[in-house]
């Protein structure tokens, strides 16, 4: 089981108890609210609240500071392309102009350094929730909750499949890749050209590819035997009772739902621009 | 009892999470060119999944292969506007596999299914990735601006990919097929 869990930290906290397909519910709500806004004052009490969520799950640091610092150089990156791609977007969506600096080619304004910041939030007020939820949610417990909101048994179970193999895969990765650099072919930075590495890369994924539809033969027959597929429906072992915290959980979000399409019918949430 | 178009056999269940597994792992390998979009080698597989085990497969392993990435590399978000370009590109690179004559595990095919692979494969890429730039201006309020430079870098990097390595490793694999058969079909 060790290796299925290969992001899951075990816990018990009232998101570690709470039943996946409530999370997934939650997941998708949040998602959905974000895509309507493009508010900065709405991202960052989503974010807020998000991150208050992620302290109350009680993950360590250790293991989610990759993904927050990936997040963080993603946005840095981002926000400075566009500043640098469309200098003068942020006028067009606000229709107000306030140059700061002439670039030559366009000119950079204030609502550009504005509509950057809320992108940024954007993507931020993303990050708690997805992190919780994949964080606290074990990957088979993950494909049963899955099936409960609507997806074919067979479709979860793939998704179940595939992250059962990565582990194994990395494993055989490695393996591989360390048996072509004893042979004397590069795959880093400065160990040849781009169109070496590259064919050096193919070396690698070559193997790979067989030995994996050669696993693909083992597993599908191994789960012919045991009469996988043999019924339209199937049950999990993994599979929770709904608790009442759960019923809560989900019509909360759904009320918010509800009120965040009621609202940006009537207009609201479009970009806001402070002056 | 009507079947359920997802009622597909284990073989394809399996094919679906194996080839997800490989095409999240190998994501992470990728040689930048812009913000967010790079050279992504693990396109190949999509192209190699698509080719053997059709256009379900290549949809389901690309979207699933894709939220996989994201979940554990991507910074805590899911792109779902890019996991439908990676779905609908694995969709486009698996229509070769309806043709009769073409079977990657007997080694058969047509010059015709080559070309045919290359050209939905990248149409598809194409096609996929347009939609997600456009829904990213839309989902996200990115700059168009800006997304039609991440569209062009990303369109010609993968359909790149495509053509030069999971065009060449499908008829790799056709040509490892045949030479295991000594036996030849008489119409």
């Amino acid at each position: 089981m060790s290796k299925a869990g290969m992001l899951y930290i075990d816990s018990d906290t009232l998101f570690h108890r709470m039943d996946g397909a409530a999370k997934l519910i939650v997941l998708a709500v949040w998602t959905v609210v974000v895509f309507l806004f493009q508010d900065i004052r709405i991202f960052v009490p989503l974010f807020l609240i998000g991150i208050i969520m992620l302290l109350s799950a009680k993950l360590p640091w250790k293991r989610i500071r990759l993904l927050v610092w990936l997040m963080i150089v993603f946005n840095i990156f981002n926000s400075l392309f566009t500043l640098a791609i469309t200098p003068a977007y942020g006028s067009e969506v606000s229709g107000s102009t306030t140059v700061i600096l002439d670039l030559g080619y366009n000119v950079l304004t204030l609502e550009t350094v504005v509509y950057v910041l809320t992108l940024s939030m954007k993507y931020m007020s993303l990050m708690p929730i997805t992190v919780l939820f994949i964080y606290t949610t074990h990957p088979t417990r993950l494909a049963s909750s899955l099936n409960r909101v609507g997806v074919p048994y067979k479709v979860a179970y793939a998704f179940s499949i595939a992250f059962r193999y990565i582990p194994d895969m990395q494993a055989e990765f490695r393996n591989i890749s360390n048996a072509m650099q004893a042979r004397g072919l590069g795959f880093g930075k400065g160990e040849g050209t781009l169109s070496q590495r590259l064919k050096h890369f193919v070396s690698i994924a070559i193997p790979l590819v067989q030995s994996s539809l050669h696993r693909i033969e083992t597993i599908s027959n191994a789960m012919d035997l045991r009469g996988f597929g043999k019924h339209s429906k199937r049950t999990w072992y993994s599979a929770t009772v709904w608790h009442r915290e759960d019923y809560i959980v989900i019509v909360t979000s759904l009320i918010v739902l509800i009120a965040a399409i009621a609202w940006r019918v009537q207009g609201y949430g479009t970009f806001w621009y402070p002056y | 009892m009507k079947q359920s178009i997802f009622n597909f056999d284990t073989k394809t269940v399996v094919a679906i999470g194996i080839g997800a597994a490989l095409y999240g792992l190998l994501s992470t390998i990728t040689i930048p060119l812009v913000p967010q979009t790079g050279l992504r080698p693990a396109i190949a597989i999509l192209t190699i999944f698509g080719a053997l085990f059709g256009p379900v497969v290549g949809f389901l392993s690309g979207a699933i292969g894709h939220i996989i990435t994201d979940l554990t590399w991507g910074g805590g978000t899911i792109w779902w506007s890019w996991v439908l370009g990676s779905a609908i590109s694995g969709l486009g690179m698996g229509l070769v596999y309806a043709s009769s004559s073409f079977n990657v595990n007997e080694g058969r095919s047509t010059k015709g299914n080559i070309v045919t692979l290359a050209i939905s494969g990248s149409v598809a890429l194409a096609v996929g990735y347009g939609i997600s730039s456009i829904l990213d201006v839309y989902l996200f309020g990115e700059a168009p601006d800006k997304m039609w430079v991440q569209f062009y870098a990303s369109a010609i990097a993968n359909i790149a990919v495509h053509l030069i390595l999971g065009v060449s490793a499908v008829l790799g694999l056709l040509k490892l097929n045949r030479r295991n058969s000594n036996l030849r079909v008489l119409k």
